[in-house]
């Protein structure tokens, strides 16, 4: 190849803006296409809002939609950890009576890969309506799978060689778990992890399309949608998915400083 | 004085009765001087690394006695007499260089202190001082399998077994590799196994070479390196050190006539 070298080098200010360009321009591109479209071909405001009417009502609601998503984003993360400590021990068990995996790990797929929000009216149903819990018991049942089955893999797919080695030193169960079984099953809790950030926002917005107080990010985008007001709908939205990108990138920062060492983080820690 | 390994009539077979039955190793008789470097050699499917890790007690015999320091395989390791080394360095790839190697002594519950300083000692061993924050991704091969001997030697253990330790390294690296095993060896004076399957490797490093032959493996003859020591990059290019190759060689070629 001639011309142009690539070198490594510090990412300057100028690397940045060429990095993130692309992404920067599609987005306004996005936009403006949007507005356009809905402006030329004079479309429906209920069918499709032009951006900037949904920017307007977003700022107007602001107060609204802010505290809806506060409560929907509480209710998910309440859920979420639930789930995740309720997924972790029971691989933890499994982990010490190998039978508990045996019997249950089939069962877990198989749960897993069945539409779970499915239960949400049924959880409206063994909570109070407008409690935290019937929606953070669906997020929580949502999580719960993923994270098990993937701290079950890591705990227990260790190669034989690490096991071995701890063998060799005379090592204790306890400490093939806390030393060997435990960090190497960290990769594989935190992709569940990052899954079930996503999973649980969802989980919680569509479990309050079947009810609860009216306070609900969810209850707010099905009930302003029924009035036609889908200005107000699309700003409940922009806010859901706000909630879905700050939760992910919490979890993303809680694991660069929880394992510096693992292979998706290279990038990060720096040679 | 007691004999660090010896085997006596020691048969292994895998999975006896069933369609996939293997006898891996038949009539073994080999004793291993304390301190003395021995290598295991021999193609793949001689049962040489399975031969290593029932000395290690990671593989049971099928009958035979195996004897280590004068105790069982089993209490022997229980009593940390082995230090290991894989074919693949096996880090443990959430801790640094220095508490890889501070492991062992972790799990045998020695003081921090203890701990640190030597791991220290190890990592000046094998020359890695300056590694020891670095997580195992940041190094070479050839320089994470010097953090699994420093690792391997960090309890001193009295008999050091490695398994094909530098079979994934290129063969520069490999070379410097053997000299810095050789030094180590004359430094701490630990017995080592060695498993090879090549032959001036075995010759280079050992004072004595078991050759073994394939299917059932069995040991076919073993060679006596007498070529003076210490040993350096002027002992490859000895006289005596190709007729020893030969020596070898020949061995293993009859084998594979028969």
């Amino acid at each position: 190849m001639t011309g142009a070298v690539t070198t490594r080098r510090m990412p300057s200010v100028g690397t940045a803006v060429r990095h993130y360009l692309p992404a920067g321009l599609i987005f306004i591109g996005g936009i403006a296409l949007w507005e356009t479209v809905v402006v030329v071909f004079d479309i429906e405001r209920f069918l499709l809002p032009q951006p900037s009417r949904i920017a307007r009502v977003f700022v107007d609601e602001f107060g609204v939609v802010v505290s809806a998503g506060w409560l929907t984003m509480r209710k998910a993360m309440f859920g979420f950890a639930i789930g995740a400590i309720a997924g972790i021990s029971m691989a933890l068990l499994t982990s010490r009576w190998p039978l508990i995996r045996d019997g249950m790990m089939p069962f877990a797929v198989a749960v897993n890969s069945t539409p779970i929000i499915a239960l949400a009216p049924i959880m409206n149903n063994w909570f109070p309506i407008t409690s935290i819990w019937p929606g953070a018991m669906v997020v929580a049942l949502v999580v719960f799978f993923p994270v098990m089955i993937n701290a079950v893999r890591g705990l227990s797919e260790v190669p034989a060689g690490s096991l071995e080695l701890m063998d060799s030193y005379g090592a204790a169960p306890r400490d093939v778990l806390f030393k060997v079984r435990i960090p190497h099953s960290l990769p594989y809790v935190f992709s569940a992890f990052k899954v079930g950030t996503t999973l649980s926002i969802i989980a919680a917005v569509v479990s309050e399309y079947f009810g609860g107080s009216r306070e609900n990010l969810g209850v707010y985008i099905s009930q302003q949608a029924a009035l036609f007001h889908f200005a107000e709908a699309w700003a409940a939205i922009l806010v859901a998915s706000f909630s879905g990108i700050v939760f992910y990138l919490a979890v993303v920062m809680v694991e660069r400083a929880v394992m510096p060492w693992h292979a998706s983080m290279r990038n990060v820690a720096g040679t | 004085m007691t004999s660090a390994v010896a085997i006596a009539a020691v048969d292994k077979v895998f999975n006896p009765g069933s369609t996939d039955q293997v006898e891996a190793l038949r009539g073994i008789d080999l004793t291993v001087a304390p301190g003395e470097f021995i290598s295991l050699l021999g193609p793949s499917g001689c049962g040489k690394s399975t031969l290593l890790r029932i000395v290690g007690d990671l593989v049971t015999p099928t009958t035979g006695t195996v004897a280590v320091n004068g105790k069982t395989a089993p209490q022997a390791r229980k009593d940390r007499d082995y230090g290991i080394v894989f074919q693949q360095a096996t880090l443990y790839e959430w801790r640094t260089v220095v508490r890889n190697v501070e492991l062992p002594l972790e799990v045998m519950g020695r003081g921090k202190e203890e701990r640190e300083q030597r791991a220290r000692a190890m990592l000046d061993l094998v020359q890695l001082t300056e590694f020891a924050a670095h997580f195992p991704y940041q190094l070479s091969g050839g320089m994470q399998q010097r953090v699994a001997i420093a690792r391997a030697l960090s309890f001193e253990p009295s008999i050091l077994l490695m398994d094909e330790p530098f079979g994934a390294l290129d063969e520069m690296t490999r070379e410097r590799m053997q000299a810095e095993v050789l030094r180590i060896w004359a430094q701490t004076g630990t017995t080592v196994v060695f498993v090879t399957h090549s032959i001036p490797e075995a010759v280079f490093l050992s004072s004595r070479v078991v050759v073994m032959s394939a299917r059932p493996g069995r040991i076919a003859g073993i060679v006596d390196i007498d070529l003076p020591q210490p040993r350096d990059e002027v002992t490859r290019e000895h006289p005596r050190f190709y007729e020893k190759l030969t020596e070898v060689r020949e061995i293993l070629r009859s084998v594979d006539r028969s």
